[in-house]
C-alpha cells in the first residue's frame, strides 16, 4: 500500500498545515461531540425524570357516575320531596390491594381526610381575620359536619406529594409511615406546636364531630413545617393550614366512624415508569367497579419530558446542522488543497498511478488527521457539553415552570365536597415546579464511538465531493504548462 | 520499438492540425532528438508518446500493440518515463522517497530496493549528504538529476523528456544531456527529448524538426 505512505510523507513533511487541519477538524467535532452528549444526556435524564418527577395515579370515586345516579333518581323519584343527595362511595381498600399488585406500580398512599375539634390545644388562627376557633370553614367544607382541625389519614407522609415535592417538611421527630397504622400517632405543624408548647412525646385530645362524639387522645411523634406556599393557595374557605395534622388513614377512618373502616378516601399509586400510566390506568380500570375512578397525573413527568424533549431535539440538530457544515468545510479544504497539489497528482498519473489510490492518499491523509481531531475533540468535548448543557437545561426549565404553573390550576377548583377527591397535595403537585432535570455530561464509550463515526463520515463524504477534481484532473494541463 | 501511424492532432479546428499524416519509428538503444519553434507542437507531440492524451487521428504502437490496446494508464505505469523542464518531483519526498514511490507504482524489478535506488542518485552525482533531505533543498541541476534517476530505477524502456534542460546551466545541461545518452546505450532504452536548443539535439542519435505539420530527420 505505496499511497498510505505516501499519505503518511505528506503528512509529516507538512507538519504546519496538518497541526492547522487538525484544528479544525478538532473544532467542528467538538461541536459534533457537544451536540452528541447534550442529546445523551437529555436521554438519561429523561429516564431518571421517570423515577424523580415520576407519575400517579388515584382511585377514588366516579364522581360523573354519582352524578348520573344522583339526578336520575331525582328525575324517576319526582314525588319525593327530599333534595337528591350526592353519595360517593368510599374507595375499597381491597380495590387498592389489587391495583397495587399491576407490574407498573411502585408503592401507594391511603388518603383518607377528615376534620375534628380541639379539646387539649387551641387552633392557629389565620392571620387574614378568619377565626380558627369560630367554627372553621362552614357548611361547604365537607359533607359530614366539621370541626376546626383537618385531620389527613395517609400510609406514610413521606408518600405524599406535599412531602415528597418538600412543601412541607419534617422538621422534628418523624413522618407518619406505614408502621403507624391502626395507631393513634400524629404529625402536627410547627405554629399549631410551638402555640400549644407542644413537643415530640407529647398527646393532646380532639373530639369527633359527628356521632359519639368520642374525645380522641392521640400521640405527637413529629413536627413538620408547612410551606408559605400551601398557605396562599389554600383558598379563603379553608382552616389555617397550620391546624392539618397528619395521622394514619385507620385513625382517619375511626373518627369518621365504623363503617369506613377498611375505606379511603382516595388511594394515591406511584408508579415505576410514568411512560406506560395509561396502559397502567386501562389495567387498572379491569379491577374495579364504575363506581369508582382512575384519575392520572403525569403532568410532572411529561413537563421534564417535554423539555427534555426540547434539549434533545435541540441536540440532534446541532449534530446535524454541525456535521453538515463541517462536512463542506472539510471538502472545501480538501478541494483547495488537490488544486495546490494537482502538480502532484499529475506526477503520479504519468507513473501510472490509479486514480482511486490516489483518492485514498487523501483520504487517508485525512483519515489520519481526524484520528488525532477525534482524540483532541474528545478531551475537549465535555468542556463545551457542559457550557452547552447548562445554559439549555435553565432556559428550558424556565419555559416549562410557567406552562405547567397555568395549565396546573383547573385542576384545583373543587373547594368544597369531601377533599379525599385528590387530596391536598395532588391539587398543589401540578402547579408547583418540578424538579431541575440535571443534566449529566459525561463522555462515554458509545459517545466516543459515535463522534469516530461522524468523524469517518465527514472524512469519507467530504473526500468524496473533492475527488472530483482527482478523478477530472488532466496530467498533460497539468505538467506542461 | 515504438511506431507512429499516420499520426495526426489538432486542439479546436479540425482544419488546423498540428502535424498529420506522421510516421515515425524510433528503436531501442537509440537517442532521438526532437527540435522545433516555439508552438509548433512538440510537446503535444510527446504528450501523445507519453501516453497522457490520446490521437486525434491515426495510431501510436509499442511493438505490435497500439497504446490504445496497452491501455493508457498500464502503459504510462509498465513502458515509458517521462522527464519535465519543471523537475516535477514529490516535493515533500526526499530523492530516496522519490525513486522508492515511483518504484513502487511502476512494479519495477527494484521495488524496495534502497541501495539500488541509492547507486542510482550517487552515479548521477547525488551524494549521501543530500539522498534524505526534502528535495525543495536540491539546486534545479540536482532535482532534475533525481527525475533523471527516477527514470532510470523504473523498468520503462523508453524515455521521453520535454525540454529537460530548459532550466539548466550549461554544465548541468551537459551533464543531463550525457546521462540521457548514457540511458541510451548503456541500459538500451529509447530516449526521446523535446528541445529548442539545436546544441542539446545535436548530442543525439537522431534528429528530428518538426516544422509545417511534418517531421524531417536532419542529416
Ligand atoms: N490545451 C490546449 N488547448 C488548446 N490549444 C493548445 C493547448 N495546448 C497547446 N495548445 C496550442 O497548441 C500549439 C502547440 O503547443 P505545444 O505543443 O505546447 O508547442 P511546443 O511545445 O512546440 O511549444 C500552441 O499554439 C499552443 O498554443
Ligand atoms: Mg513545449
Amino acid at each position: 500500500m505505496n499511497f498510505f505512505k505516501r499519505a503518511w510523507l505528506n503528512i509529516w513533511a507538512k507538519k504546519g498545515r496538518s497541526i492547522l487541519l487538525i484544528l479544525v477538524s478538532s473544532a467542528i467535532l467538538m461541536f459534533v461531540l457537544a451536540g452528541l452528549l447534550i442529546r445523551s444526556a437529555a436521554v438519561k435524564a429523561t429516564e431518571t425524570a421517570k423515577n424523580d418527577a415520576g407519575a400517579t395515579m388515584t382511585l377514588s370515586a366516579n364522581r360523573q357516575a354519582a352524578f348520573k345516579k344522583m339526578s336520575q333518581s331525582s328525575s324517576s323519584s319526582s314525588s319525593k320531596t327530599s333534595r337528591p343527595k350526592l353519595t360517593l362511595t368510599p374507595v375499597k381498600l381491597s380495590d387498592a390491594t389489587k391495583i397495587a399488585k399491576l407490574s407498573n406500580i411502585k408503592n401507594y398512599n391511603v388518603t383518607s381526610s377528615t376534620s375534628a375539634n380541639a379539646k387539649s390545644y387551641d387552633t392557629v388562627s389565620t392571620t387574614t381575620g378568619m377565626g380558627g376557633n369560630s367554627g372553621g370553614p362552614g357548611g361547604m367544607k365537607s359533607s359530614t359536619s366539621s370541626g376546626d382541625t383537618q385531620i389527613d389519614g395517609v400510609t406514610a407522609t413521606s408518600l405524599t406529594t406535599t412531602f415528597s415535592d418538600s412543601q412541607s417538611k419534617i422538621t422534628k421527630g418523624r413522618g407518619i409511615t406505614a408502621s403507624d397504622k391502626n395507631t393513634n400517632n400524629v404529625v402536627i405543624e410547627k405554629e399549631l406546636a410551638s402555640q400549644n408548647n407542644l413537643t415530640v412525646g407529647d398527646t393532646m385530645t380532639f373530639k369527633e364531630t359527628s356521632g359519639d362524639k368520642n374525645t380522641v387522645k392521640v400521640k405527637i411523634v413529629g413536627i413538620y413545617k408547612a410551606s408559605s406556599t400551601s398557605s396562599a393557595s389554600a383558598g379563603p374557605m379553608s382552616t389555617d393550614p397550620s391546624n392539618t395534622i397528619y395521622a394514619s388513614y385507620t385513625l382517619a377512618n375511626t373518627i369518621k366512624g365504623s363503617k369506613y373502616a377498611g375505606t379511603a378516601d382516595s388511594v394515591t399509586f406511584n408508579v415505576t415508569n410514568p411512560a406506560k400510566v395509561s396502559a397502567t390506568k386501562k389495567a387498572g380500570n379491569k379491577l374495579i367497579s364504575s363506581k369508582y375512578s382512575l384519575s392520572t397525573d403525569d403532568a410532572s413527568y411529561q413537563s421534564v419530558k417535554a423539555s427534555m424533549d426540547n434539549v434533545e431535539g435541540f441536540a440532534n440538530k446541532i449534530v446535524w446542522l454541525v456535521a453538515i457544515a463541517g462536512t463542506i468545510i472539510l471538502a472545501l479544504i480538501v478541494i483547495l488543497m488537490i488544486r495546490e497539489r494537482r502538480f502532484e497528482i499529475g506526477v503520479l498519473l504519468s507513473l501510472g498511478e490509479a486514480r482511486w489510490k490516489i483518492v485514498a492518499q487523501f483520504f487517508t491523509e485525512m483519515l489520519m488527521v481526524i484520528v488525532v481531531a477525534i482524540a483532541i475533540a474528545g478531551a475537549g468535548g465535555k468542556f463545551v457539553g457542559n457550557q452547552l448543557g447548562s445554559q439549555l437545561v435553565s432556559q428550558s426549565t424556565t419555559t416549562q415552570t410557567t406552562t405547567s404553573t397555568t395549565s396546573g390550576q383547573p385542576g384545583g377548583g373543587q373547594p368544597g365536597g369531601t377533599k379525599g377527591s385528590g387530596g391536598p397535595g395532588n391539587m398543589q403537585a401540578t402547579s408547583t415546579k418540578t424538579k431541575d432535570p440535571n443534566l449529566e455530561i459525561a463522555v462515554s464509550a458509545v459517545d466516543l464511538a459515535e463522534l469516530g463515526g461522524f468523524g469517518l463520515a465527514i472524512t469519507f463524504l467530504s473526500i468524496m465531493i473533492a475527488s472530483g477534481g482527482i478523478l477530472r484532473l488532466e496530467p498533460k494541463k497539468v505538467l506542461f504548462s | 520499438m515504438l511506431k507512429t501511424q499516420d499520426l495526426g492532432y489538432w486542439y479546436q479546428d479540425k482544419t488546423q492540425p498540428l502535424f498529420q499524416g506522421i510516421n515515425l519509428t524510433f528503436e531501442s538503444g537509440k537517442s532521438y532528438a526532437i527540435l522545433g519553434h516555439s508552438g509548433t507542437g512538440k510537446t503535444t507531440f510527446l504528450s501523445l508518446i507519453a501516453g497522457l492524451d490520446k490521437p486525434k487521428e491515426g495510431d501510436i504502437l509499442l511493438g505490435d500493440q497500439s497504446l490504445k490496446q496497452i491501455g493508457l494508464t498500464n502503459y504510462r505505469r509498465h513502458d515509458v518515463a517521462i522527464v519535465f523542464q519543471a523537475y516535477n518531483l514529490f516535493a515533500y519526498m526526499s530523492p530516496m522517497n522519490n525513486l522508492l514511490t515511483a518504484m513502487a507504482i511502476t512494479e519495477a524489478k527494484h521495488a524496495g530496493d534502497r541501495a539500488y535506488a541509492k547507486q542510482i542518485l550517487n552515479d548521477l552525482g547525488i551524494g549521501d549528504d543530500l539522498i534524505d533531505r526534502n528535495v525543495q533543498h536540491l539546486s534545479g541541476g540536482q532535482q532534475q538529476r533525481v527525475a533523471i534517476a527516477r527514470t532510470m530505477c523504473c523498468d520503462a524502456r523508453l524515455v521521453v523528456a520535454d525540454e529537460p534542460t530548459g532550466n539548466l546551466d550549461e554544465d548541468n545541461t551537459k551533464a543531463v544531456i550525457d546521462q540521457f545518452q548514457r540511458i541510451a546505450h548503456e541500459q538500451n532504452k529509447c530516449v526521446i527529448i523535446v528541445t529548442h536548443e539545436p546544441d542539446v539535439a545535436a548530442q543525439c542519435d537522431h534528429q528530428y524538426r518538426l516544422e509545417n505539420k511534418q517531421f524531417t530527420e536532419l542529416a
